[in-house]
């Protein structure tokens, strides 16, 4: 293409505490290009649709915009530049009408400044159809489905005449037929010039609908491939190529099994998942995000509830109704946003630690033994090298790394059989990180069974003694170490393999998909 | 950094420090500043009327903010779990009007008059709690249709007119002196205080009181049962409130509809100048006591001072403004 471009981005870098999310990243977009974003999780796609939306801010780099700088410091002003997005989670008014989010603060008026909901509504409809969608002006955005308000917003977008649509993970919450509606949108955007940068983790959709498709990979652009060369394979290797040697499991004996779920099913999404954790065995779970991992963790800690199957700790059937019957039953979770669901951010290191064994060291008028916690806590703070200045810190002041050890010592005090880990090491430092690989080693040469969640795929390569792979609520394949091979359990991820277990089963899952 | 005291008030060792470190640190502890605001208010009354430091208007004024106080720890536990308990106000009316009926009117002996009225305290707060934590409703709305349908019943219940007679046996309750010194509401209040401090400070169910304050997700991940802490809380904020009512039907001698109108407001007064925050997590027992004798020492000066009782509510109100602008001032510099 020798036309100018659209959008140029130069040198674009963004650093967070403790973390570089963009590192010098380059790319450039055409009038009429539908451009592809891929990576992993946390590879920085997400960081650059927000700077690009006026949510962050750029540290360094250039961007240009029909050939101009622009610096974008709110959504809104991205957005009167031309630049609209549709953010994985909709941005739209559920109690207003289809027509009044269009025109949100743009409605068409009469005199008195009364609003003209005849001509607005009638505005709307036209928008609409010009996009292949039948919806009425007037109906209220809670009544659509999201397919159909993602339409709403789309349509709202093209009426602020935007030339550039970002799309940020549009696909995850629509089924296979509203997604060929959404393509079909995305092509009559293409055609009128507009250009559409989308980013998704599914591959076979970005390989049907994209011109160009760029791979980001720990920050950086890895690699720019029009479609036509991109072969699966290819994309593959670029997403998640890099040393996996950085973390090395130690061998631990293998024992009897701490943790066997059978067809296990919720109403969170989970399907009949069948599965097993030894002691001292570290098994891990790969897909992508969405795929179940973490409401199965939620079934299996007791905060989501079960819809079918049963639970056996060390080969005993258990009830767990709450986290309570969780912890009792010796069942840790590491979760995966420990701010949210880890720490309580504004107690100190000491009754965050002690925080799952309180009632265990009271004394029978209740009162905390004071003693006992902070020798607890001084253990755990010297056998994880938590680097607080006392135990009196409140966790808050903590950095991510040693945050996530405190999170880590709440679990070890309870001493669990089996511990859960949901992305154990997202948000930290490198050392950081190899201090919780070291860790998790040393817990499963103790006989503690983990489980252990993770979307990078080095992390599962390097600690796994077993790699199961989720996609869409069902497990899709299991490797053993020895034969783990990422682009084998990448595809796993991405679409249905080989389902382990009998055929009717295999038959049902997809049909249940189907009605979906 | 060491701090002195944590946000949640917990027992913090302390390094050896000179004595201007010390100083320092008591002046970052919001409870200490509140305190100074309490002796200010007391040599301003002083100098500006000498009855106000005599023997009489002590008792009255310390009596007064007991019985507050006793209200304001009550309120102060569902705010630490980051809820509220509109309804105070009316289940002290309820409180005084329910045991003196039971007293009076049903002939039942003192002490099970009381019990009962109590009884239904705990029944009430039972009630919030469960809303609160299984429909997961705010407490401010449960408590806020408390407000109104227990002052109904108490018209319905007196038909608006006072029930009169409570015998002296009862009345001695709010009227009596320990050592014709110590007004016994007071006595009272310090038990209610200790149990509550007791309760928050040094046991399992208190630190996860405040622990649910200060994450609920994380901490019921932790295995603590969150729904009957919170329960508990509610509880003991009606209880509080009922028992309020009891000292106050004693200190007028009957069971008055009218009574507690507007102490929610008081009492959740007292616990923010105390330090407690509405986001919950975070306050002390110590704290809501300051706060409530820093309100009982303002009002009564007011009466001292001779200013229109029309405009006490103006100046809580103010009070309460500036307490909370403080508050927010602070959160926002961090």
């Amino acid at each position: 293409m020798d036309q100018q471009p659209l959008l140029r981005v130069e040198h674009l870098s963004k650093s967070f505490p403790g973390v570089r999310a963009l590192d010098d990243v380059d790319f450039e977009v055409y009038p009429g290009e539908i451009l592809g974003f891929l990576g992993e999780n946390g590879a920085g796609k997400s960081t650059l649709i927000k700077i690009l939306s006026g949510i962050h801010h750029k540290d360094q780099g250039v961007i240009w915009f029909n050939g101009q700088t622009i610096n974008p410091h709110t959504p809104h002003e991205a957005q009167a530049l031309g630049i609209s997005t549709i953010h994985q989670e909709l941005a739209l008014v559920p109690y207003l009408s289809v027509a009044e989010n269009i025109f949100l603060n743009n409605e068409p008026r009469r005199a008195l400044g009364l609003v003209d909901f005849r001509r607005m509504n009638r505005q709307a409809e036209e928008l609409l159809r010009g996009l292949g969608a039948e919806i009425r002006g007037s109906q209220l955005i809670r009544e659509l489905n999201v397919a159909a308000q993602q339409m709403v917003e789309i349509a709202k977008a093209v009426s602020h005449k935007a030339s550039l649509i970002l799309m940020d993970e549009p696909t995850s919450a629509l089924s296979s037929r509203e997604v060929d509606a959404l393509f079909a949108l995305m092509r009559r955007l293409k055609e009128r010039g507009v250009a559409v940068v989308f980013v998704s983790h599914r591959l076979d959709e970005v390989r049907q609908i994209v011109d160009r498709v760029i791979i980001m990979r720990d920050s950086r652009r890895v690699g720019s491939l029009p479609i036509a060369e991109a072969s699966e394979e290819k994309i593959i290797r670029m997403m998640v190529g890099r040393d996996v040697g950085l973390f090395p499991k130690e061998a631990a004996p293998v024992g009897e099994p701490v943790l066997e779920v059978r067809r296990l099913s919720g109403q969170n999404g989970v399907r009949n998942i069948s599965l097993t954790v030894r002691k001292g065995e570290i098994v891990g779970m790969a897909g992508l995000v969405g795929a179940g991992r973490t409401e199965l963790a939620r079934l299996i800690c007791g905060v989501d509830s079960l819809s079918g199957g049963e639970i056996l700790i060390e080969g005993r059937p258990v009830q767990i109704k709450s986290p309570a019957d969780a912890v009792k039953h010796g069942i840790g979770w590491v979760p995966e946003d420990r701010k949210l669901h880890g720490l309580v951010l504004g107690m100190d290191v000491q009754e965050n630690t002690t925080m799952a064994i309180l009632q265990r060291i009271s004394n029978l008028w209740g009162a905390v033994r004071q003693t006992e916690a902070k020798r607890i806590s001084k253990h755990y703070i010297e056998a994880l090298s938590i680097a607080t200045p006392s135990l009196t810190q409140t966790v808050r002041n903590l950095s991510g790394g040693n945050q996530q050890k405190v999170v880590l010592a709440k679990w070890l005090s309870t001493e669990p059989k089996l511990l859960i880990m949901d992305e154990p090491t997202r948000g930290i430092d490198i050392g950081a990180k190899a201090e919780v690989h070291a860790l998790m080693s040393q817990l499963a040469q103790r006989g503690i069974g983990i489980l252990m969640i993770s979307s990078e795929m080095p992390e599962i390569i390097g600690m796994s003694d077993r790699v199961i792979v989720m996609c869409q609520g069902r497990v899709t394949g299991e490797f053993v170490r020895g034969q783990l091979d990422q682009e084998a359990i990448m595809t796993c991820a991405t679409q249905f393999l080989s389902v382990e277990g009998d055929i009717a089963e295999k038959v049902e899952a997809v049909a249940e998909g189907i009605n979906q | 950094m060491n701090k002195v005291v944590t946000s949640s008030g917990r027992d913090v060792a302390q390094p050896a420090a000179g004595l201007v470190e010390t100083i320092k640190r008591l002046f970052r502890v919001s409870e200490f500043l509140i305190f100074l605001v309490v002796i200010a208010l007391f040599i301003i009354g002083a100098i500006v009327n000498p009855r106000f430091l005599g023997l009489e208007n002590q008792k009255v004024m310390t009596r007064d903010a007991a019985i507050l106080a006793i209200a304001a720890i009550g309120v102060g536990f569902p705010i630490i779990t980051g809820g509220i308990d509109l309804s105070i106000g009316s289940i002290v009316g309820l409180g005084g009007v329910l045991s003196a009926y039971f007293v009076v009117k049903m002939g039942l002996p003192i002490w099970v008059g009381i019990t009962l009225a109590l009884l239904v305290g705990v029944v009430i707060g039972a009630i919030h709690g469960l809303f609160v934590t299984k429909l997961k409703m705010h407490g401010f709305l449960i408590t806020l249709v408390t407000l109104g349908v227990a002052r109904g019943s108490i018209l319905v219940l007196t038909n608006g007119t006072p029930i009169t007679g409570v015998p002296d046996e009862y009345t001695v309750l709010g009227q009596g002196y320990l050592f014709d010194l110590i007004p016994l509401p007071v006595l009272i209040c310090l038990l209610v205080a200790g149990l509550a401090y007791y309760l928050l400070r040094y046991t399992f169910i208190g630190r996860q009181i405040y622990a649910v304050g200060g994450n609920i997700e994380a901490t019921r991940l932790s295995g603590v049962n969150v729904d009957a802490r919170i329960i508990l809380c509610y509880i003991i904020s009606v209880v509080c409130a009922t028992l309020v009512g009891i000292i106050q039907a004693g200190r007028l001698s009957l069971g008055h509809p009218g009574a507690g109108e507007g102490f929610e407001l008081l009492a959740i007064t007292a616990c923010i100048l105390g330090g407690l925050s509405l986001m919950g997590g975070q306050g002390s027992v110590v704290g809501i006591l300051v706060g409530a004798l820093l309100i009982g020492v303002l009002q009564n000066e007011m009466v001292m001072l001779n200013i229109n009782p029309f405009w006490h509510k103006i100046v809580i109100g103010l009070v309460l403004l500036v307490a909370i602008t403080f508050d927010y001032a602070r959160r926002w510099k961090r």
